[in-house]
């Protein structure tokens, strides 16, 4: 009797966990294209993490093509999440923009189809920016537009001071920031925060005196490291630079609390919208008079997903090939503030608007983060600002701090 | 003997229904339980269950396309565990963990116990003292990182009301940590009184009056009243307190995002910053996984200590 | 309460309010906030002597049908948990087995599991059922989310009603079901009160299911409607702030209503 009933009692439990279990995993298996394919042929969706600003030049572009568009603007951190969710339902969108350095981890996974198939090869472009959206010798994405980093600098605080022309060299840079440096201000301010964005900050300094991510511990990386502990040894920039975003950054400039800044031309238009600083732009100091400088090459590309839909994929190949073209650079170029990425339209560019000159010098030489590691990267990213915290902070000097984060 | 004749057929008839009685009976609880078991099995049980498989699988962008994941065994837990950041990671989550639960409480349970006592405008007041947990984070977040500022902070600049010089609160390694343990007690208080006030009024005021009648007030009464009452509130309190804070990521990820040099980086804003940011979800699933070995420690203890409850 | 015990008890009072001053000061940064121009984390001052209602005007306008959506998903859950979890807790403080300490186990590990993995887990099957982008879908979502808060705590209150009471009424004829219903229910209102106010306030302020489960405006909770505002360039602080604060009234409202229902205690009545 009593087994009897223990035998009835554990079945339905063990049924309902078992059917429980693999009822939601079958559910999550099949199924797929459950949410896509309800628009008509002639319709494109469009994804990225921009504002409603670029939405006149995707309408631009879909007259041109003769589609109409579905444009879906996700918030900044979470595109890449939805990118992967979308690769796994196979419900990407037509068009997809990715920033520049994610596109070799999503062209690696053979989530997005080859432009070649489109015709677009990137003819004229700068050679960076094509690098920057190929993978495995096949391009996948271009950018109409692209930034980097440059020192913003308010002029009358170096009027007073004395300086009349802008630092060429690191030892330039320490001297007018001790100078501009005073109670209620400092001379020097940058974003050395914990994530992508401080690795980002301290590219041009790493790679201008010549170093590489490949090995973050040669003596060239450990110098640029050592630039910044001075710097805020000097109390020429704040410890606060460990927590502050560009955009903080920029606050404090506009504020009047800093006298240089390093950050990129997506800013000019909140500069000029203010009254308070009088403002210019000069290129970031190497440590040698002899080098250039080599700043990362920053932008969002376009790429074509691939779906199930190859009439639609060739359209939107179509689309991606009029967001390129040099008149949708330029038209870019003013929406976002960026420089255009075909050199003679990004001169022109420089010529309309003078605040972007510093901009298009640099972009020249600008380097793209994922030219030499691919899709290793942010690992590499992890590791520069980690090192870099590491030394601000004094927990390590800078030659030991790299050491301790590049691991075994 | 025709009441024995009739009895037989009748006893076998009420054998059946009292077997199907005593089945019902045996059935009831997990009947009252059917629809929360299913529930939890359908949304938790794939979830956890797929976590633990990529614990030890390579899982990458590349794996949500192509659906490849090759397995590599213990692996990530390797590189987690030999990793030069693993140390600090485990030191930090146990500081963070204990500090904000010893505070909470304590003071969750001294303004429990002091808005217990009626007085006027006790019962606004206290309903008001709930405001932190229902912001929003990011609005929550965002003003503590103003109010923290080592230069323009509110917080500073009414230390410095007193001479105290600027403190870099979330810029300094160890300060960090203290100010986002601070911020998070602040937010645990409200959820601690609001349970531990509960209990407290569940607590029959007969049994005051009675022990008062013996001279217990005050301390006393709360050491042989209130506590031993309020025990199986206080236990679910803590235990949950627990398992909340070891999973708390957005308050840290918005202060300090685990910085700097990762000084406020716990294992769950490790294993957010893994899959997330890194993009490694082996990584972070592995570390999801010690996360809650750690959590599962502390619910055997619960078990264990509500399994000894008295039950009157 | 004569006069006199009510002045002598007004120290209480103050002491009280400087309690929650203190910690609601920063509440008190956000409104403030939210009533000054959005330029710069630097240039705010401490009372907002050039108040702007800018952020106001901006919130109200754009997010009114968010604000629809939030209290229709954190009502639903609210339901639906209730309903799931008091017998559940029930089940659970009143019978003692083997099994049963498994399930209460199995609650408190779903406890234990980061949140952003059960939402990634839950995209591709929701992708199938068709819940994406669905109120009823983000109601399932926090719903499973909330049951095990809610029959662990319902549960701690309810293990204190004495057996006595429920047998009373089972001798009287009523089934399992209708003594818990007429019964245990009515005596655990303190705690299904509190659970249904935890449940609330952690449907409303939800961010995590809302940024998985959903990419349309149509269905957007007000949590995610404050990120219209922090885009990768533009940061609205004030519009932000002014939003964070229209946000957390229904749910200010609803402390204060509900508290009045925690303020009697539940079982000394009952034994009489």
């Amino acid at each position: 009797m009593r087994t009897a009933q223990k035998r009835t009692g554990r079945a339905p439990k063990v049924a309902v966990a078992a059917a429980a279990l693999i009822l939601p995993a079958t559910l999550t298996a099949c199924g797929g294209a459950a949410a896509s394919g309800t628009e008509s042929p002639n319709t494109l969706t469009v994804q990225d993490y921009l504002d409603p600003s670029r939405d006149p030049l995707y309408q631009a572009c879909a007259k041109e093509v003769g589609v109409t568009l579905v444009i879906s603007h996700v918030a900044g951190p979470g595109l890449i999440r939805k990118v992967l969710q979308q690769s796994s339902s196979r419900t990407l969108p037509d068009v997809l923009m990715l920033d520049n350095p994610d596109v070799q981890q999503i062209a690696e996974s053979g989530a997005l189809s080859p432009l070649s198939d489109y015709g677009i090869r990137g003819e004229g472009m700068l050679p960076a920016v094509v690098k920057a959206g190929t993978y495995a010798g096949k391009l996948y994405g271009l950018a109409p537009a692209v930034n980097t980093l440059s020192i913003f600098y308010n002029k009358e605080m170096f009027r007073a001071a004395g300086i009349t022309t802008p630092p060429k060299t690191w030892d330039d840079l320490r001297a007018n920031a001790k100078r501009l440096t005073t109670q209620d201000r400092y001379g020097f301010a940058m974003s050395t925060i914990n994530t992508y964005e401080g690795t980002w900050q301290f590219l041009p300094f790493m790679w201008g005196n010549g170093g590489t991510e490949q090995d973050i511990t040669t003596e060239e990386t450990v110098q640029a490291v050592q630039f910044l502990v001075d710097l805020q040894n000097d109390g020429s920039m704040s410890k606060s630079s460990l927590i502050w975003s560009q955009d903080d950054v920029i606050d404090q400039f506009i504020a009047g609390k800093a006298a240089m800044v390093v950050n990129g031309p997506w800013q000019i238009p909140a500069l000029q919208e203010q009254r308070d600083v009088q403002w210019g732009a000069f290129t970031i100091p190497t440590r040698l008079p002899t080098q250039t400088t080599v700043a990362p090459l920053g932008g969002e590309v376009y790429t074509v997903p691939r779906t199930a839909d190859r009439a639609k994929m060739a359209k939107a190949g179509r689309f991606v090939q009029c967001l390129v073209s040099p008149e949708q650079q330029l038209q870019t170029a003013k929406v976002a503030q960026n420089v255009p990425t075909t050199p003679a339209v990004a001169e022109q560019a420089g010529r309309s608007n003078p605040a972007l000159a510093p901009f298009v010098t640099t972009v020249q030489n600008a380097r793209s983060r994922t030219a030499l590691l691919g899709p290793d990267w942010p690992k590499a990213a992890t590791k520069i600002y980690n090192a870099v915290q590491l030394a601000l902070t004094g927990k390590a000097a800078p030659a030991e701090a790299l050491r301790l984060a590049q691991g075994d | 003997m025709t009441s024995a004749n009739l009895s037989l057929p009748a006893a076998a008839g009420g054998r059946r229904k009292i077997a199907r009685m005593r089945l019902l009976r045996r059935a009831t609880p997990w009947l009252f339980c059917l629809p929360a078991i299913v529930f939890v099995a359908m949304f938790f049980g794939y979830p956890i269950v797929q976590n633990v498989v990529m614990g030890f699988q390579e899982y990458t962008t590349s794996t949500f396309y192509s659906g490849e994941a090759p397995w590599v065994g213990l692996s990530n837990y390797a590189t987690i565990l030999s990793s030069y950041l693993f140390t600090t990671t485990l030191v930090n989550t146990a500081l963070f963990t204990v500090g904000s639960i010893v505070f909470q409480f304590v003071i969750g349970l001294a303004l429990a116990l002091f808005f217990k006592r009626n007085f006027p405008l006790s019962g606004f007041l206290r309903s008001l003292l709930l405001l932190p947990w229902l912001l929003p984070l990011i609005a929550s977040s965002a003003v503590w990182k103003w109010l923290l500022d080592q230069e323009s902070g509110a917080l500073n600049q009414f230390l410095g009301l007193f001479g105290v010089p600027a403190v870099p609160w979330l810029v300094d390694p160890t300060l960090a940590l203290i100010g986002v343990i601070g911020v998070n007690i602040w937010l645990g208080i409200p959820f601690n009184v609001a349970i531990l006030y509960s209990g407290l009024q569940a607590v029959p005021k007969l049994l005051y009056e009675a022990g008062s009648l013996d001279g217990a007030v005050g301390w006393k009464a709360f050491r042989h009243i209130t506590w031993p009452n309020i025990r199986p509130v206080v236990s679910v309190v803590i235990v949950l307190g627990v398992v909340y804070t070891l999973k708390v990521v957005d308050i840290i990820l918005g202060l300090t995002g685990g910085g700097p040099a990762n000084s406020t980086q716990t294992l769950a804003t490790d294993a957010y910053n893994a899959s997330f940011v890194e993009f490694n979800f082996g990584e972070g699933a592995a570390i999801s996984n010690i996360l809650i070995v750690v959590s599962l420690v502390f619910a055997l203890v619960y078990l264990y200590i509500s399994r000894r409850e008295p039950n009157e | 309460m004569n006069n006199s015990s009510t002045v002598r008890r007004l120290p209480m009072t103050v002491l009280g309010v400087f309690f929650l001053a203190v910690m609601i000061f920063p509440v008190y940064w956000m409104v403030n906030s939210s009533l000054q121009d959005s330029s710069g984390a630097t240039t705010r001052d401490f009372f907002p002597i050039n108040a702007t209602l800018t952020g106001y005007a901006k919130a109200i306008s754009e997010q009114g049908q968010n604000f629809v959506t939030s209290l229709l998903i954190a009502l639903g859950t609210v339901l639906l948990t209730l309903v799931i979890a008091t017998p559940a807790a029930y089940g659970l403080s009143r019978f003692r087995s083997r099994g049963l300490n498994v399930f209460l186990l199995v609650l408190l590990i779903t406890q234990m599991v980061p949140a952003i993995v059960i939402a990634n887990a839950l995209y591709p099957l929701f992708n199938n059922l068709f819940l994406l982008n669905n109120i009823f879908g983000l109601i399932l979502a926090n719903t499973a989310a909330g049951i095990p808060f809610a029959v662990l705590l319902i549960r701690a209150f309810m293990g204190s009603i004495p057996r006595a009471l429920v047998e009373a009424a089972m001798v009287d004829g009523a089934g399992a079901l209708r003594a818990f219903v007429s019964i245990v229910v009515p005596i655990s209102r303190n705690a299904i009160v509190t659970a249904a106010l935890f449940t609330f306030l952690s449907a409303w302020s939800d961010f995590l299911f809302a940024l998985t489960l959903t990419s349309t405006p149509e269905v957007r909770p007000i949590t995610l409607g404050i990120y219209d505002y922090i885009s990768a360039n533009t940061q609205d602080w004030s519009a932000v702030m002014a939003t964070a604060v229209l946000a957390s009234i229904p749910a200010a409202l609803l402390l204060i209503f509900a508290q009045r229902y925690i303020a009697a205690g539940a079982v000394s009545g009952a034994v009489k």
